[in-house]
């Protein structure tokens, strides 16, 4: 199953715009997540922290629903969904 | 009443919303928090739009480096206040309309008392801390928040209706770390006109405001999207907010 993987801001400077990725049944948020950052260390560590969480800025989402970062690491993908990844933008 | 000056002034516009239109704007006061990237576009356009009171706060100095991108500040002004600054330039870009400038660090002891009367907050800060404490004001006086945040080529805006649409504290409840963040001074003019559309649409109460949708520029790619986003009810910042109908007109 294919899921579409969408960074933004800072996210997308380091990852690329829009990620498809195939992905295996029963395939968790967080570890989707992990699995794609690893391929980049700078980005990596630009969303996660030294024990593997997500930063508890970074927003998750998933078909434009927020998912909480507590809930990630048990939110199954699903062939077709559409997730999203950002920092919230600071600068003014 | 307008004189014959304003009334030659804003013609072009009030044949869009007429003297009513014009009269809510120049009865309206608007407080713009930063007089940096994001407030210098929008602090401009609402003067040239009319709006009756701004109100600008500031405690910086300009800075060489604000000059790519700070369209208040000219070169001449490196080491004045943004403060002195800014209240020049909206005051000669439009002289029939009043012009407060405040030199101050927004805190939580005088944030409520700074914002005063106002009908609405424009978030030009660059910092999360005090982005959550005019949410928090915003929320307490019952008063818009139009945010605007950017980064690079990247901006993101949404119009904050305490009670009706999320808050700043829903959509991101955590601050991110504070950084020199690099921007294109076209950004910070893209995301800074965009809030200051967002206030007159609310003062005139016309149009859709960007209510329970966070606009994301990415300028790189000359994309705009939306994502919607939602109240949170455990939000420790409105959750106790009682559920509005839509707003959004103002009286």
């Amino acid at each position: 199953m294919t899921v579409k993987i969408r960074f933004f801001a800072r996210f997308r400077e380091l990852f690329g715009a829009d990620i498809m990725t195939d992905v295996g049944a029963g395939t968790m948020f967080t570890s989707l997540i992990t699995t794609i950052a690893k391929k980049n260390p700078e980005g990596y560590t630009a969303i996660f922290d030294e024990k593997g969480s997500f930063h508890e800025f970074v927003i998750l989402m998933k078909n434009g629903k927020r998912i909480e970062i507590t809930d990630a690491a048990k939110t199954q993908v699903m062939d077709g969904d559409e997730i999203a990844v950002f920092p919230p933008v600071a600068g003014g | 009443m307008f004189s014959e000056r304003e009334r030659e002034r804003y013609k072009r516009q009030m044949m869009l919303f007429g003297d009513e239109g014009q009269e809510r704007l120049k009865k309206a006061h608007i407080f713009v928090a930063g007089a940096g990237g994001l407030g210098s576009p929008a602090s401009l356009y609402l003067a040239v739009a009319g709006v009756g009171t701004i109100t600008v706060i500031d405690r910086d100095v300009v800075d060489q480096t604000n000059l790519n991108r700070q369209i208040l500040h000219f070169d001449r002004d490196v080491g004045r206040k943004k403060t002195a600054s800014a209240k020049e330039k909206l005051q000669e870009i439009n002289p029939d309309i009043t012009v407060n400038a405040i030199d101050i660090k927004i805190d939580e002891t005088n944030a409520a008392d700074l914002l005063g009367e106002a009908d609405g907050i424009v978030d030009a800060m660059d910092n999360y801390p005090t982005r959550y404490l005019l949410n928090e004001v915003a929320i307490a006086k019952e008063i818009p928040l139009f945010h605007g945040g950017i980064h690079g080529f990247y901006g993101q805006a949404t119009t904050i209706i305490p009670g009706t649409t999320p808050c700043l504290k829903c959509i991101f409840p955590k601050s991110p770390p504070k950084e020199v963040f690099p921007v294109v001074g076209v950004t910070a003019g893209f995301i800074g006109t965009i809030q200051a559309n967002e206030v007159i649409k609310f003062l005139l109460g016309i149009g859709e405001l960007l209510t329970g949708r966070l606009l994301i520029w990415d300028g790189m790619q000359a994309h705009a999207e939306e994502i919607c986003v939602e109240r949170n009810p455990a939000c420790e910042a409105c959750g106790g907010m009682a559920k509005k109908t839509p707003a959004g007109k103002k009286k």
